[in-house]
């Protein structure tokens, strides 16, 4: 994770989540989580990235097929699968999986929201207000 | 037949799954509902001790879903999972068979069944997923699942549905916090390690620390672990959630929540701490030993001012994984199986008083104790249970919770923890005072003032609500009186936490196509 920028627009993104969940109204109390949520996201694709890489697209039977020693087609008859990268090969392609957990960590957020607004929904049908500090009944 | 049994991983997780979609679709006969949820969830508790049946004698089962080897998901069931399946199990079926008829119809019609199911399934592959990834999918499931259900009304409706509407909101964003950070820490774990498989996490971790090139931010990590975690079971700083979100649930949630859900976040903390992050460990075990007597401290004092009765039960509940987590704190191998005997006490006997109250509850149509008393002649069945329970939760022979204070405190003066032993031997006392004043006020004295507060209902309590309370005050019984087995389980659960050689040699040795 060597991009200033990126860096910067991450920790951004975690103040004004973290400034908007310690407000009073419930609504930006949701809208804080979120952005925190997509602060997180955007942490985790940070994570996969290096400095002069490509994107994590295999493209064709390979420029670099055999020299590299890339595995591009099966094999099956000597059990090989591909696509296999040995151990000594330089690969500069950014790291796949950090896009998947991404895609999985957003449909849960997006799940979580649409439960959270709903909730919020019905706690202003029963409380009349969205202020957090009339949500105390429970205290007595 | 027995090849069959090799899937049995990924049926406990997919059949639940299954079961919730199905549900929704036969929404139009309630009675084939009932029927096929009761019968699929015995015979998941059938097949969880099939798993540690075949566990304790054949060794640890990996299921490698997709067959990616150590690179995609991996199931894996060792003791301490299947047992953890096997406690979630036996609870979930008595919680849905007391639910039948606890629960509003419309209510049970149209949703519980389906977000019941989600909730097996999620605690089901908290336990058995073998990656720190989809430990967390399978958290978000269950935090999801067990937020709707807090919401479902029973039947009378003692609890108001804006209170209802309060706690969970509170137990939402508490838990949506906590899995941001738990996201956070598993990237900053894999950005480290490269890997998101556990075995392979603790090979390397391990390598790393014996080359003496451990990067500080591991330490950073594992603190963050401990915040998830201590969120899940409702530890010291994080605990103030709980008291709003148990009594509020109906009872057989409650039931749930309490008796295996906090466990969830002991059992993260188990796998991690004892897994990942083992040559680390030295460093947290203060840490978590001091919260842990904060957390049974705060829970102890706060039980013993309570009126509601759910309330204290759910402080009750704070200040008992207080007594789980100093086991795990203590770190040897005694005190890990006495933490694991305390946990499957505590999750019988708390689920067992949780369904005993809302007996009560329905019973005296209030939930103040101070608004009951003399229920001893009206109701004995639930009086006799609440006393087996208050006993088993006090450490009184010949509860089950007898051997297991009994178990950990002998644990922690072996490993010459002198002074947090003294201090929670002090508070044990304090549960001993809140769980008898609770029986007291609610059993005990005079018939309430029946001008003022109305008669009690005279409504008998189906079997649908007494053969599960029955069932756990017997295992409460059995697990006091012939404790070798369970402890035996514990003894070698916690021989395969403190050297998990054979789980990673389960994990790695595997073929990777």
């Amino acid at each position: 994770m060597n991009n200033t920028l990126l860096t910067i627009t991450i920790s951004l993104l975690f103040g004004i989540g973290t400034f908007l969940m310690l407000r009073r109204d419930i609504i930006k109390v949701i809208i804080g989580l979120s952005v925190l949520s997509h602060a997180v996201n955007l942490l985790i694709v940070s994570t996969g990235i290096f400095d002069g890489t490509k994107v994590p697209i295999i493209t064709g039977s390979g420029h670099e097929g055999e020299a590299s020693g890339i595995i591009f087609n099966d094999n099956l008859a000597d059990g090989v699968l591909a696509p296999v990268v040995s151990a000594s090969t330089h690969v500069d392609f950014v790291d796949p999986l950090v896009q998947a957990l991404v895609l999985t960590a957003i449909v849960i957020s997006l799940a979580t929201t649409a439960f959270i607004l709903i909730l919020a929904y019905r706690i202003y049908e029963e409380y009349g207000t969205t202020d957090i500090r009339e949500l105390r009944r429970l205290w007595g | 037949m027995i090849a069959e049994m090799s899937h049995l991983p990924i049926i406990l997780i997919a059949v639940p799954i299954l079961m919730a979609a199905l549900m929704l679709f036969l929404r139009s006969n309630e009675g084939v509902q009932k029927g096929l949820n009761i019968t699929v969830s015995f015979v998941m508790m059938a097949l969880s001790f099939v798993l540690l049946w075949q566990v304790w004698n054949g060794g640890i089962q990996v299921y490698e879903v997709g067959e990616w080897g150590k690179y995609g998901i991996i199931l894996v069931a060792d003791l301490l999972s299947s047992g953890m399946v096997v406690l979630s199990s036996l609870v979930s079926f008595l919680a849905l068979l007391y639910s039948l008829d606890y629960i509003e119809g419309k209510s049970l019609n149209s949703s519980y069944h389906s977000l019941f199911n989600l909730l097996v399934a999620g605690l089901n592959g908290t336990f058995l997923t073998g990656d720190i990834f989809n430990m967390f999918v399978f958290f978000e499931i269950l935090l999801l699942s067990s937020c709707a259900l807090v919401v479902a009304n029973e039947k009378g409706g003692v609890t108001k549905s804006s209170d209802k509407m309060e706690a969970t909101f509170k137990y939402l964003v508490l838990n949506m916090i906590g899995s941001i950070v738990m996201l956070i820490a598993v990237a900053s774990l894999y950005a480290t390690v490269g890997t998101l498989n556990m075995a392979d996490l603790s090979v390397k971790i391990s390598a790393m620390s014996a080359a003496g090139t451990l990067p500080w931010h591991i330490f950073a990590i594992a603190l963050l672990f401990i915040v998830v975690f201590g969120n899940k079971a409702a530890i010291f700083p994080m605990h103030y959630w709980l008291p709003d979100v148990h009594p509020t649930a109906p009872s057989p949630i409650s039931a749930m929540l309490s008796g295996v859900m906090i466990k969830v976040g002991a059992y993260g903390m188990l796998r991690v701490f004892f897994l990942i992050f083992r040559d680390a460990l030295f460093l947290f075990q203060p840490i978590i030993i001091f919260l842990a007597l904060a957390t049974i401290i705060i829970g102890a004092v706060s039980a013993v001012g309570q009126k509601d009765v759910k309330r204290l039960l759910a402080y009750s509940s704070v200040s008992q994984i207080g007594y789980v987590f100093l086991g795990i704190g203590f770190g040897t191998v005694h005190a890990l199986a006495a933490a694991l005997v305390f946990l499957v006490n505590h999750a019988i006997a708390k689920s067992m008083l949780f369904l005993t109250s809302g007996g009560i509850i329905h019973h005296a149509g209030t939930r103040d104790m101070t608004k009951m008393g003399g229920m001893i002649k009206t109701t004995p069945v639930m009086s006799v249970a609440f006393l087996i329970g208050a006993m088993s939760i006090a450490g009184l022979p010949p509860m089950g919770g007898f051997i297991a204070k009994f178990v950990l405190f002998d644990a922690g003066l072996l490993a010459e923890y002198y002074i947090p032993i003294a201090i929670a031997l002090f508070f044990a006392v304090f549960t001993l005072f809140y769980m008898f004043r609770a029986w007291l006020l609610m059993f005990w004295g005079e018939i309430r003032d029946v001008e003022k507060y109305g008669e009690y209902s005279s409504h008998k309590s189906s079997y649908m609500i007494t053969i599960p309370i029955i069932t756990l005050a017997a295992l409460a019984f059995i697990f006091g009186i012939y404790a070798e087995p369970l402890i035996a389980l514990s003894q070698a659960i916690a021989e395969q936490l403190i050297d998990p050689q054979p789980y990673i040699d389960a994990v790695m040795t595997r073929v990777v196509r």
